[in-house]
């Protein structure tokens, strides 16, 4: 057997589909061998992607696509064959935040913007990654209120798990994060979920699988067998009956510590406010379609200068040929099919008229 | 030049300020424990910051030129695109260096060279010391064997210990690992 496949995660409940892969034996039934590393930071998976000391990652997709633009440092050659889950981010506000905001009353939109304006200092709202569907669709959603999110509030970054506690201190108004972190809050009584993340984007891409270029070129067998255990996988893991099994397995404490209750919260079937999808609406597509509109809000807010192509860049980074044969031999859909379905990927749009907290 | 130094580990924190201290251009300003990374660069306006990877707040640097708020002090991380073998050297050693922008360049592979050569050490000794703690654990390990094949099968220390050694030899194993599975039988007959 060579070498094995090393894929680099970070400790939520969406990278799921590898932790169950490695657990059921999936990558074993390929016939690969897969190590697995937990990062502590999302910058040390593009890093480590970037100069091949990863293979494979649960990636952010903006952030796979802000690495090849050159946002970090020379443009790295990154690739996503598959999308890997959607859904399963909170908007959360600190309960005085959220009580001042139930008082707006009839008029929520106004609520939010005025509640903004009326601080002294502008409000601080934390998100994972400046380059993350969460940052992205948290000024997405304050804009569509009227708000100026560069003017309006301060966007800081803090690691995921370490949110809950800067709620609770005060130290943020408000956050953006994925699953459990949003459930967790609530729990411990630190700030409420304003609004999941689907409610502004239903089915809205959230994590993707993101391979060096050149690992992908170098290694297309093993790439094929990776991408069959994985699509087994997120069958598995969208399945409600299993949702308690694949909890414990995150809360695992020498996996990702994940806390239980939470985790089972935003499986599919799950309590929460905001669930993950995993493969159901063909989770697994890597839609071009969904990378132009990332890139499109890295352009909407300045990051992205009008000299890139942004369709070249879609089309170089975002590769839904690369899964068709693991599709096709996994019988879940004809590989000659999947053009078509860049066709629905946008399907619902993101939706401005979801954006009041009612619509919870 | 001001670097400032994020990294919880004391000992290594301190070797490399204590290096990079030797070059009398620059000044070295250490992360307080507890403290932002992204507020200590706000305020201590440094020209470099060196960062532990294992710290999970790195990402608070990532993109702060596109968050930049108005007092933010925007850095880029450092990359050397004409040594892709350095890069990944210093990953190995797990340390990333930042540049502040907005003003010339500095000279900055010569503080990361040390930093990373720094990193190695630590990273080589964390090793020997995980290392050394295995060695002692497996002594011991062995000794509770030898000592249980003196009480059951009343042999000499020197005998337990060839019994150990034979049985290892034949089964293609490792002494410790004998000893490990005869300490877990007897305690499952224990138990």
């Amino acid at each position: 057997m060579s070498k094995p496949i090393r894929i680099g995660l970070l400790r939520l409940v969406d990278s799921a589909p590898i932790i169950v892969a490695a657990a059921h034996g999936l990558f074993r039934q390929q016939g690969i061998d897969v190590q697995i590393s937990v990062e502590p930071s999302w910058s040390n998976i593009a890093d480590k992607l970037t100069y091949g000391v990863l293979d494979a990652a649960v990636m952010l997709p903006p952030l796979a696509l802000a690495t090849c633009a050159g946002l970090r440092g020379p443009k790295a050659r990154l690739v996503v064959p598959m999308s890997l889950s959607q859904g399963g981010n909170a908007i959360v506000a600190s309960n005085q935040a959220a009580a001042s905001l139930a008082a707006g009353g009839s008029q929520p939109r106004l609520g939010l913007l005025d509640w903004l304006r009326s601080r002294q200092t502008r409000p601080r709202f934390a998100v994972v990654h400046a380059f993350s569907t969460h940052n992205l669709l948290l000024r997405y959603w304050l804009a569509s209120g009227g708000a100026d999110p560069d003017r309006d509030i301060e966007t800081v970054v803090i690691p995921p798990e370490n949110v809950v506690e800067a709620l609770a201190a005060e130290t943020i108004a408000g956050f953006c994060a994925g699953a459990p972190w949003g459930d967790v809050a609530e729990r411990l009584g630190a700030g409420r979920i304003l609004i999941g993340t689907s409610a502004i984007w239903p089915f809205h891409p959230e994590k993707c699988l993101c391979v060096g270029e050149a690992w992908a070129d170098a290694n297309p067998d093993l790439l094929h067998h990776l991408l069959r255990a994985v699509l087994r996988a997120q069958i598995s893991c969208d399945r409600p009956e299993e949702a308690p099994a694949i909890a414990a397995l995150l809360a695992d404490p020498d996996g990702l510590r994940l806390p239980e209750e939470a985790s089972r919260a935003a499986l599919p079937g799950g309590s929460g406010a905001e669930l993950i999808r995993f493969h159901t609406r063909e989770a697994w597509f890597p839609a071009r379609a969904h990378a132009l509109w990332f890139l499109g809000q890295l352009r909407r807010w300045g990051w992205l200068d009008e000299r890139t192509d942004l369709n070249a860049l879609a089309a170089r980074v975002y590769r839904p040929d690369l899964l068709a044969s693991a599709v096709e031999a996994e019988g879940l859909y004809p590989a000659a099919g999947l053009p078509a379905l860049e066709g629905t990927a946008m399907l619902p749009m993101p939706d401005d008229e979801a954006f009041s907290p009612r619509n919870r | 030049m001001r670097v400032l130094l994020a990294d919880d580990d004391a000992e290594r924190a301190g070797a490399v300020a204590r290096v990079l201290a030797a070059d009398p251009g620059l000044t070295v300003v250490r992360l307080t424990q507890g403290e932002s990374l992204a507020d200590a660069v706000a305020s201590l306006a440094p020209d470099v910051v060196l960062v532990d990877m294992a710290r999970p707040d790195r990402d608070a640097l990532d993109g702060i030129r596109q968050l930049a708020a108005l007092n933010a002090r925007p850095v880029v991380l450092f990359v050397d695109e004409d040594d892709p073998a350095f890069m990944e050297e210093a990953i190995g050693a797990g340390v990333s260096s930042y540049n502040a922008i907005g003003m010339p360049p500095p000279d900055v592979k010569p503080i990361l060279r040390a930093a990373v050569a720094l990193f190695r050490r630590h990273q080589q000794a964390q090793d020997d010391l995980k290392q050394a703690e295995n060695r002692l654990n497996e002594r011991s390990v062995v000794d509770r064997a030898k000592a249980l094949l003196i009480k059951q099968r009343r042999l000499s220390e020197p005998d337990a210990y060839k019994w150990l050694r034979r049985t290892a030899m034949s089964r293609g194993r490792r002494i410790v690992d004998v000893a490990g599975e005869l300490i877990k039988e007897a305690e499952g007959n224990a138990g």
